[in-house]
């Protein structure tokens, strides 16, 4: 099947009933336009397959992907990926937005979306690694997002010029350079604390892993998140390649992103034979003291029952929908959007009084506006010394 | 356009022109597909909405408000050339006072949003459409839509006690009040009610509101056949008025197979609720239960949450889960909506299936048998002009069987531009064309230039 004949059965099974829409975190996050909401997403995709004169690419592009519409819709219809398909159509005929084609060039010229591995690979000085068979791979992702908040703030000041300056860094791609000092200091030392965090519970658990330091690539989300479907495989090929030539045939991810690209996407366009766990899946699990608000990833949500960790580990959650977003994914193009859903979401989290827990560096990111929100493995490994210490006395 | 050039310094970045932010307004939940606005507008407060009246009724431009855009006849979309006025930004609740048993809500609260806020009070807003999720507190009173628990709370105008409205020139006017009586002259709430948007815009809501029952029970019957579960449903509420009283057909089963597994020789389900204290629900969904076996096949019932749950959403979902099982793609649903006294209910049906069978129909027959509602989910190639003739035809049988025995051609849809000619079926049918005169004229006095939803319920 084409991925145009893809659109038309997946929005063709709709009855545009509205269901979707309510739960879509897009929607009022946009003032309630309805083209940046699920069912005007499909009504866009229909529309789009008999008149291609129309530009959907705001509507496709503004997605979160956090398919909170599929676990409404009672005929099954995802949303989520109509868009999905849609900004496939879109990158292939070049109508993608121009920070997103400015983002994939980098990605697939540096293997990093700002050509910044090496300084993604800073956190890990002193550490010693063994065991390269098992890999742990962090996908620069914990690290890349003190860069994005800084971007963000760069796209601000460029404001109606972004344009202009994603077609400069496209012509001059060198001219990324600009980036690499370009990142929140605090953020970044957040991050790299949580990494070792993750490599300290790795460790106590007897866990034996190497790691490429700044070999290490990107894993390519953006690429395939922005509708790149052949850049993607190629990616997918090169860092497939790479793990091979290293002898990896175990990968430690450690972010839901990561896992749910190499577990799941990456066997669709390459040849992937490699075991994918999640890093909290090799350290044990018991029942943390005191109480937390424990933020879902909807990444998490799609594939695995997140909310049984958060059950076997947490007194308390307060999802009353699994799949909230934290309006990371929009990030990038819809800053507005982004923000609107992230500090929906974190007043929500907030309210509980609780400190809030996430497990995934975009939720993080979007979610941290005070110094209640903290990552997951810091509550794991502050939890895990505790119970440690314990029985030692 | 000078209207636009004059609304947008008012609403703003509310003001939607693209022809790409334009299209999705061109559809509600319906088969049908309206003109594509020339705008649409967002208001965000009462003052909004007679500012964007004033300056259309100035004009002339037709105006049609939209809330969830759940509407299955067509009510919310544009008929003429004209603007699409959503109220998704109105959606606060103003109020909640337990001792008055009264919330104000803005138009654009959706009515599962509302339940979960009185939940947190132990209260609730009875008026349960399925669309639920979706539906607005502005759409479900202009539609005066119903739902499951019709058999026991009634539908929409039994808890509407006032409203806020803005009329066609703009000018704002209260229709009663937060109170649970009142006796000043015409009842100018209960004319809003079912109105579609025709009369005035709705901007905000005064509604009575219930305690929740303390527990509930979910049962469901498994029987042969439809007289089995109108003669069931008849001894119950002889007994105990239910919560919710619905059947499913067999084609309305496979639709949901994940939530409600059928034993064989199964034709029709009932789907039946029994609530109260913790101390007298499990009585009475033991007394269902006896009287539902002398009929069924099979009973089970539940007070898990989680399957009540499952189940529940499940019936509510049936409009779009049929789609599933449509025979080719391009079908799509046309959801047909009659009510017959209840007591007519069963060899009503009797007549629908026949009249399908006979119009060479695919149909799945579900509803409320509490309060005589039938629906048919009637799948349709909207593309094919001789299916169509067919589903219009199998329209009109079912109209005309409602009418026969004492019902009516709208349950809780409402017109929209779907049911325009069965409503004059209706009324001719009764000698009853007065009363269709009648509310043309009141038509005419509050919107004498014919501005808002033009071409809705009647020409």
């Amino acid at each position: 099947m084409t991925k145009l004949q893809d659109l038309i059965a997946e929005a063709g099974k709709c009855v545009n009933c509205g269901f979707c829409e309510s739960v879509c975190p897009t929607l009022p996050a946009a003032g309630f336009l309805s083209t940046k909401g699920a069912r005007g997403r499909v009504d866009i995709a229909k529309f789009f397959y008999k008149d291609d004169s129309i530009d959907p690419s705001a509507s496709f592009y503004s997605c979160v992907d956090c398919y909170a519409c599929l676990t409404v819709c009672p005929a099954g219809v995802n949303a989520g990926k109509v868009s999905e398909i849609g900004r496939m159509i879109l990158a292939k005929q070049g109508k993608a937005p121009e920070i997103a084609k400015m983002i994939v060039e980098l990605t697939m010229r540096y293997k990093n979306p700002l050509g910044v591995r090496e300084k993604c690979a800073q956190w890990a000085r002193g550490i010693e690694f063994d065991a390269p068979e098992t890999l742990l791979y962090t996908g620069n992702m914990y690290q890349l997002m003190a860069y994005l908040r800084k971007f963000g703030k760069l796209r601000k000041f460029f404001g109606q010029y972004e344009v202009q300056l994603a077609s400069f860094i496209r012509k001059h791609p060198s001219s990324v350079s600009i980036f690499h000092d370009l990142y929140d200091k605090a953020m970044m030392d957040k991050m790299n604390g949580y990494l070792i965090n993750i490599v300290k519970l790795l460790k106590q658990n007897g866990i034996k892993f190497g790691y490429l330091g700044s070999e290490e690539p990107y894993p390519g989300t953006f690429i395939y998140d922005l509708g790149f479907e052949d850049e993607f495989r190629d990616y997918a090929r090169y860092v497939s390649e790479l793990f091979r030539s290293k002898g990896v045939k175990r990968i430690i991810t450690v972010d839901p992103h990561t896992y749910e690209l190499l577990k799941y996407i990456y066997p669709r366009y390459t040849e992937f034979n490699f075991e994918v766990v999640y890093y909290m899946d090799l350290i044990g699990t018991h029942k943390i003291s005191g109480k937390y608000a424990v933020h879902t990833p909807c990444h998490f949500s799609r594939y695995f029952d997140f909310s049984e960790y958060v059950g076997r580990m947490f007194d308390v959650n307060v999802e009353e929908n699994p799949t909230r977003c934290c309006g990371g994914p929009d990030e990038l193009l819809f800053p507005e959007i982004s923000e609107n859903i992230s500090e929906k979401r974190f007043n929500e989290l907030s309210k509980t009084g609780l400190p809030i827990v996430t497990a995934c560096p975009i939720c993080y990111a979007n979610l941290a506006k005070d110094d209640s929100v903290t990552d997951i493995s810091s509550i794991l490994l502050a939890d895990g010394e505790r119970v440690s210490s314990a029985s030692v006395h | 356009m000078e209207f636009i050039d004059e609304i947008r310094p008012i609403l703003g970045k509310y003001v939607i022109t693209k022809k790409e932010d334009l299209i999705p307004y061109m559809n509600d939940a319906s088969y049908f597909t309206g003109e594509m606005p020339q705008a649409v507008l967002l208001p965000g407060s009462t003052q909004d909405v007679q500012n964007i009246m004033r300056i259309a009724y100035k004009y002339d431009v037709p105006v049609v408000v939209k809330g969830g855009g759940s509407s299955l006849t067509g009510s919310s979309i544009l008929k003429t050339e004209g603007v699409v006025m959503s109220m998704l930004r109105m959606n606060h609740i103003l109020d909640l006072n337990l001792n008055d048993k009264c919330v104000t809500a803005e138009p654009g609260v959706r009515l599962d949003d509302l339940e979960r806020f009185l939940e947190k009070y132990d209260h609730f807003y009875p008026p349960d459409p399925a669309s639920s999720r979706a539906a607005t507190v502005g759409g479900s009173i202009s539609t005066n839509a119903g739902g499951l628990r019709g058999v026991a709370y009634g539908v929409t105008k039994d808890w509407v006690l006032g409203l806020e409205v803005v009329l066609a020139d703009g000018t704002l006017v209260k229709f009663g009040n937060k109170t649970l009586k009142r006796s000043l002259g015409y009842d100018m709430t209960a004319l809003m009610i079912g109105s579609e948007g025709t009369l005035g815009v709705i901007t905000k809501a005064y509604l009575k509101i219930w305690p929740k029952p303390e527990r509930t029970a979910r049962i469901l019957a498994f029987l042969r056949t439809i007289d089995d579960a109108g003669r069931a449903i008849a001894e119950i509420k002889e007994h105990i008025i239910p919560e919710m009283a619905e059947f499913m057909d067999k084609i309305s089963l496979d639709s949901v197979p994940d939530a409600i597994k059928y034993p064989q020789g199964t034709n029709y389900a009932l789907l039946l609720d029994a609530s109260g204290s913790k101390e007298t629900v499990q009585r009475r969904k033991e007394d269902i239960e006896t009287i539902l076996k002398k009929y069924a096949i099979e009973t089970r019932s539940t007070m898990d949450e989680t399957e009540m749950n499952r189940i529940y959403q499940a019936r509510k979902g049936l409009y779009a889960s049929i789609l599933k099982l449509r025979e080719k793609e391009g079908e799509y649903i046309v959801i047909g909506d009659i009510v017959v006294p209840v007591s007519e209910l069963p060899s009503a049906l009797k007549e629908i299936e026949i009249a399908r069978d006979q119009d060479g129909i695919r149909a799945a027959l579900f509803g409320h048998i509490g309060d005589g509602n039938i629906h048919a989910n009637i799948f349709a190639d909207l593309s094919d002009s001789q299916s169509m003739e067919r589903v219009n035809k199998f329209m009109m049988d079912m109209a005309m069987i409602s009418v026969r025995h004492g019902g009516s051609v709208s349950a809780e849809h409402g017109i929209g531009i779907e049911k325009k000619k069965l409503l004059v079926e209706e009324m001719r049918f009764n000698d009853n064309m007065r009363t269709l005169e009648l509310m043309k004229s009141v038509k005419k006095i509050f919107d004498p230039k014919n501005i808002l939803n033009r071409g809705n319920i009647f020409d």
